[in-house]
Order: structure tokens, then C-alpha cells, then sequence
């Protein structure tokens, strides 16, 4: 894609859900520059990641500068610019989680799936993170398998949970 | 207008109120190194080189952004404040990649400029060398990263003068950089109108025009500092 397109002749398609749900957000916030970060958060959840042609879009319809946008993405770890894959495994390494026993829970993943924290599969199905602490230190070793907080103290059992996710979809 | 009494290094000055302390030590003659200040821009307090000790508070204070109240006391040249400037400018050298001898602003840069001032002649810390980039795609206009000290006087004399905001700063910590649009090539650029305000605001060689070769820079931040006031005159 061409990176200098004038603003007003980026569009997206106006059938796909995610982007009427996007423009609904936007509308209901009345275009207010000041209501950024809330719409990133909508398009962040609704994509999964801000893609180029979303920001731009976003620029577009709050009347801000580009910069002003790319530089609000950046700053805070919540965005990404990149595909977080369909699923996502979050392992926590934590203190208490390390103690218990992540490094195996990551082997496993990296020896099954291979890849490693911060990896995406090539067919974009999956992708594994790591976290420092979760806050669910009770549940030591803690791992977020699609926003469903589960405790592994298995970590064979990895495996088996990260695939049931991915043939559920 | 009204006037307050504040003391200024043991010296007691008659001076406007609702001014910046950086503002009454210019008036009375006071000088304190500055960085990220610009005359007819807003003051952010980034650069910590224009920092005072004020009595009655235990932390120093950035004078560009604070106001003089009545009977301030204020102290700007004592030796805490020289060492804290000292480390700064160390700092300032150790983030990226400044080599004086092979830049077109050797001689018109604020940056050297400070360093004499402070009398720099080691670098206590270890250098970053970090990875920068040199961005030679717009046609009359370069910028190199490696001599950026992040500022951001480019990025405020873009919004608030130019109106253009074609620049803004990307990411945090020592990772930040100064973005075009979506960080793309500068002469990509769908905001940027080669106004050229930007390389007369940068105080290093981080931004010059193509075609000036080394020490040859010639730059006017005083331009803008004019164009501002000039804007701002009843006619």
C-alpha cells in the first residue's frame, strides 16, 4: 500500500462488521479528537491489533494528525501495531509462576508449537506472550489461554488447552 | 502591570507577576542554560538543564514552567544545580550518536554550545550508540536521528506555529524517536508543507536543509521567536 495517500481517500469496507462497529464508536463519541485512546481501545478489540489502514481511518474521522495518532499507539504497550494471532497464550513468568514452574510450560509450548514469546504462527492462528505478573499468583503457574485465565501446574496439559481453542473456531 | 518582589541570588528584584522564573532571570540579567526552551513556543520543562532551587521547596524546580510568586527566593547558581547540569549535559552526549567534528552545525550548535558552558571535557558514562536513522527523502530537508536530543521543538513549532503537526515523538524511555505522519519517510509526508521552521527550531544538527556541508549551517531560532511576536502585535 502506498503510505502517502491523502487521508480522505483511505476508506474501509463498509460491510464488515468490525469497521461499522468502529464507526458506531466514533459516532458516539461525536468525532471529539479527545476520545483517541477509547476508540483505539474498540478498534484494538474488534481487530485484535491497529492495522495501518484503521489508524488512518481513525486520523480521518477525528480530524487529528497522524502523528498525533501513531505517536498515542506507541506510547502505550496496550496497542500493537502487529497481529497478536486468532488465539493468544499469555504465560506468566512471575516470581511465584517462575517458581512453579513457566520455563516448562514455555519449553512445551516452544517444543510443540514451536515458537517462542512474542512469536506468531505463520498462518496467524497463534501467538504466545509473556507476562511478568498476572496477579494470580494463587494460581501458580498461571497462563492466559484467550482471555480465560487457567492454572497449568501440568505442563503437558498446555498443549491440549491451547488446541482445543484452536479448533473451536 | 503588577509587580512582585522575588529574590534572585541574594539580590532582590522588582519584577511582573504571572511570569516564568526563566522569564524574570532573562529581564534582570540572570542567566540560566536552556535546551528545550524557545521563545514563542510552550515551555514543557523536558531538557532539566534550566532547573533552580527555590527555598521552602525540597525538590529543584524547572524555571521555564514554573511562575514567580511574591517573595520567592530563588537560587541559580549554586553547586548542586552546576553538578545536575553537568551530569545533563554528560547525558545528552552519552544518548546517541554526537560527533561535533563531522556535523553541519559544528560552530552553530546548542548543544556544543552548552557543553563549553558547563566546561565538558570528559563523559563520565557509557555511550548508548544506539542504531539511528537518517532520513534523506524529503528533497530540500534531511533528518538524522543520531544528532536528535528530543527536544521536541521541532514537533511544537510544527503544531503551534506551522499549524502543520507533520511531527510527533513515537514511543517511550530511550526508545522514542521523532515520527512523520505514521512514521513514515518525511518526504512521504501528507501534513508536512516544507515550511522549514523545523530545522531553524532544532538546537543540534538533527534537521538541515540538503546542499550545506559540514560547519557551513546557518540557523535563526530567533525567527521564530519574531514570527510569533509579530503575530501576536496589535496593528
Amino acid at each position: 500500500m502506498n503510505v502517502s495517500v491523502p487521508l480522505h481517500e483511505v476508506d474501509l469496507p463498509k460491510s464488515d462488521p468490525r469497521v461499522k462497529l468502529l464507526a458506531a464508536k466514533i459516532k458516539k463519541e461525536k468525532y471529539q479528537p479527545d476520545a483517541l485512546i477509547e476508540i483505539l481501545h474498540t478498534a484494538q478489540n474488534s481487530y485484535g491489533y491497529l492495522p495501518m489502514n484503521v489508524l488512518r481511518y481513525i486520523a480521518r474521522e477525528l480530524k487529528l494528525p497522524p502523528s498525533r495518532v501513531y505517536s498515542t499507539v506507541t506510547f502505550y504497550h496496550f496497542f500493537s501495531l502487529k497481529s497478536k494471532g486468532d488465539h493468544t497464550c499469555l504465560v506468566c513468568t512471575g516470581t511465584a509462576c517462575y517458581v512453579k514452574g513457566a520455563q516448562q510450560i514455555l519449553a512445551k509450548i516452544e517444543e510443540h508449537f514451536g515458537l517462542v514469546p512474542g512469536q506468531v504462527s505463520a498462518d496467524g492462528k497463534l501467538g504466545i506472550a509473556a507476562a511478568r505478573c498476572i496477579g494470580a499468583c494463587g494460581l501458580a503457574p498461571a497462563v492466559v489461554v484467550d482471555d480465560e485465565v487457567q492454572s497449568m501446574p501440568q505442563p503437558e496439559k498446555i498443549v491440549s488447552s491451547i488446541q482445543e481453542k484452536l479448533q473451536a473456531v | 502591570m503588577n509587580t512582585i518582589k522575588v529574590t534572585i541570588n541574594n539580590t532582590s528584584y522588582d519584577v511582573p507577576a504571572n511570569a516564568s522564573i526563566l522569564e524574570v532571570c532573562k529581564q534582570v540579567g540572570v542567566e540560566i542554560l536552556t535546551m528545550c526552551h524557545l521563545k514563542g513556543i510552550t515551555d514543557i520543562g523536558a531538557c532539566r538543564l534550566c532547573l533552580v532551587e527555590v527555598e521552602g521547596v525540597n525538590k529543584l524546580l524547572p524555571s521555564c514552567t514554573t511562575k514567580v510568586v511574591p517573595n520567592m527566593i530563588i537560587y541559580t547558581e549554586t553547586e548542586k544545580l552546576k553538578r545536575y547540569q553537568r551530569i545533563t549535559t554528560e547525558l545528552f552526549f552519552a544518548e546517541r550518536n554526537h560527533m561535533c567534528a563531522v556535523c553541519v552545525a559544528n560552530g552553530q550548535c546548542e548543544l556544543q554550545e552548552l557543553g563549553y558552558k558547563v566546561g565538558l571535557d570528559a563523559i563520565r558514562y557509557p555511550h548508548l550508540f544506539p542504531q539511528c536513522e537518517v532520513d534523506t527523502s524529503h528533497p530540500w530537508y534531511v533528518i538524522d536521528h543520531n544528532r536528535c536530543i528530543m527536544c521536541t521543538r521541532c514537533v511544537r513549532v510544527c503544531n503551534e506555529v506551522e499549524g502543520a503537526h507533520n511531527w510527533d515523538v513515537m514511543g517511550r524511555g530511550h526508545q522514542v524517536r521523532i515520527i512523520s505522519d505514521f512514521n513514515t519517510p518525511w518526504g512521504e509526508s501528507i501534513t508536512c508543507t516544507s515550511c522549514g521552521k523545523c530545522l531553524h527550531a532544532c538546537p543540534t544538527g538533527a534537521i538541515w536543509p540538503k546542499a550545506i556541508v559540514q560547519g557551513q549551517l546557518n540557523k535563526n531560532p530567533g525567527m521564530i521567536t519574531e514570527l510569533v511576536e509579530k503575530r501576536c502585535m496589535k496593528l
